[in-house]
């Protein structure tokens, strides 16, 4: 199973709506409050480039914002919609 | 062949759905997310009916609303991309995830969005230190020299939002007066940490891996100068989400979609358009649900006749 890492702060709708879809689609993960842990908050900044949540490691790939179709697929959940009739 | 698609999953576009469901019109609604602008909102405190709500929650009470509706086909985790005008008068909709839609009426709720400096440096620090949402990323500013940019309700609350956290905010504002709300004016301009520049408009932002300043030019001097910070927050309003019908309806100088205020209907016979992607005096969550009612009761009308 692969191992899925969110970087949030309590107050980010997007970082929310990520951890609903993993508790949806039964995907544990281990989360880390970068506005009051200033260790996980570098180690976001040194994996990311970034200093903005949601930040998604899974299995040491950087997924930046709640980006629904790469963590699908990166998870290897369900399939790219298709196109309607 | 539908026989209307909304387009927006705001409150007027769940609004919409609602009524047309209950009316029985072979209705699509498309949307890539829930609940509008306000769902980055910490606490709405005016949607009528309930004392307090975060955006997150009243993003899920509407798509339940929706979801509890009978015969109405949800496309949501999508977004119209284009709407084109067939010879028969019906109306084709592409979206981005490849879908073609076809329907004999439009409601455009499509909202607006973010409007951006467009200034060297805000892409390409754009989450290194610029940031687009204050209540997502305030905190990670704890500590910080900061800058927001605006001087309406958002750029006052985004203030408001930071702080608890920044040491040093400035607020660079473009003209002499700040707009927004009486209460939240005061809120800001009485407290130590925050300093208001005025007349001061961003030229650059500016850094290494992450921000570390912005250039701004006093309009008033003519002085080009600098501020050494650590992030940029842009708070400075709204583009509507028009750019999907520009073609076929008339829009006002601002990109908003002028509509017949009785009925919501646009110039192009058979599309309407609400909320602040249309030329509503007043950018509100209420406004946008009644007019969007407006809009489906006049569709159906016209539906019944034939």
């Amino acid at each position: 199973m692969a191992k899925v890492t969110i970087y949030s702060t309590p107050t980010c709708v997007y970082c929310k709506m990520a951890k609903e879809f993993f508790a949806k689609n039964n995907i544990a993960y281990e989360e880390h409050d970068v506005a009051s842990d200033m260790k996980a908050r570098e180690d976001m900044m040194a994996k990311s480039h970034q200093l903005g949540v949601p930040v998604i490691d899974i299995d040491n790939n950087i997924v930046i914002g709640f980006d629904q179709k790469t963590i699908e697929g990166l998870l290897g959940l369900g399939k790219a919609a298709a196109p309607a009739a | 062949m539908y026989d209307l698609i909304i387009i927006g999953g705001g409150p007027g576009g769940v609004a919409a759905g609602v009524y047309a469901a209950r009316k029985k019109m072979k209705t699509a609604l498309v949307t890539d997310t829930f609940g509008g602008q306000s769902l980055v909102s910490n606490d709405i405190q005016n949607w009528i009916g309930t004392k307090s709500i975060s955006g997150f929650d009243l993003a899920k009470s509407l798509e339940e609303h929706l979801r509890a509706q009978a015969g109405i086909d949800i496309i949501d985790g999508d977004l119209a991309l284009a709407v084109a005008k067939r010879d028969d008068g019906t109306f084709g909709v592409t979206t981005k995830n490849g879908r073609t839609l076809e329907t004999k009426y439009i409601l455009l709720a499509s909202g607006s969005r973010r409007k951006r400096l467009g200034v060297p440096g805000e892409d390409q620090f754009d989450g290194k230190g610029v940031v687009f949402c204050t209540t997502c990323d305030a905190p990670l500013f704890g500590g910080k020299t900061v800058a927001v940019v605006g001087g309406g309700n958002s750029a006052l609350e985004g203030v408001e939002d930071l702080l608890m956290y920044a040491s040093k905010i400035y607020l660079l504002v473009r003209s002499e007066v700040l707009r927004g709300d009486p209460v939240t004016q005061e809120k800001v301009k009485g407290d130590p940490k925050v300093e208001i520049i005025w007349n001061a408009v961003v030229e650059e932002i500016k850094g290494g891996a992450f921000v570390n300043g912005i250039k701004y030019k006093d309009v008033k001097s003519g002085e080009s100068k600098d501020l050494a910070l650590d992030g940029v927050f842009v708070e400075i309003g709204l583009l509507p989400n028009s750019d999907l019908v520009k073609d076929l309806v008339a829009l006002d100088a601002f990109g908003k979609v002028v509509v017949d205020h009785k009925t919501q209907q646009t110039s192009c016979p058979g599309i309407w358009a609400a909320g602040d992607v249309s030329d509503v005096l007043y950018d509100q969550n209420n406004i946008s649900v009644g007019d969007s009612v407006k809009a489906v009761l006049n569709a159906y009308d016209k539906i019944k006749k034939g």
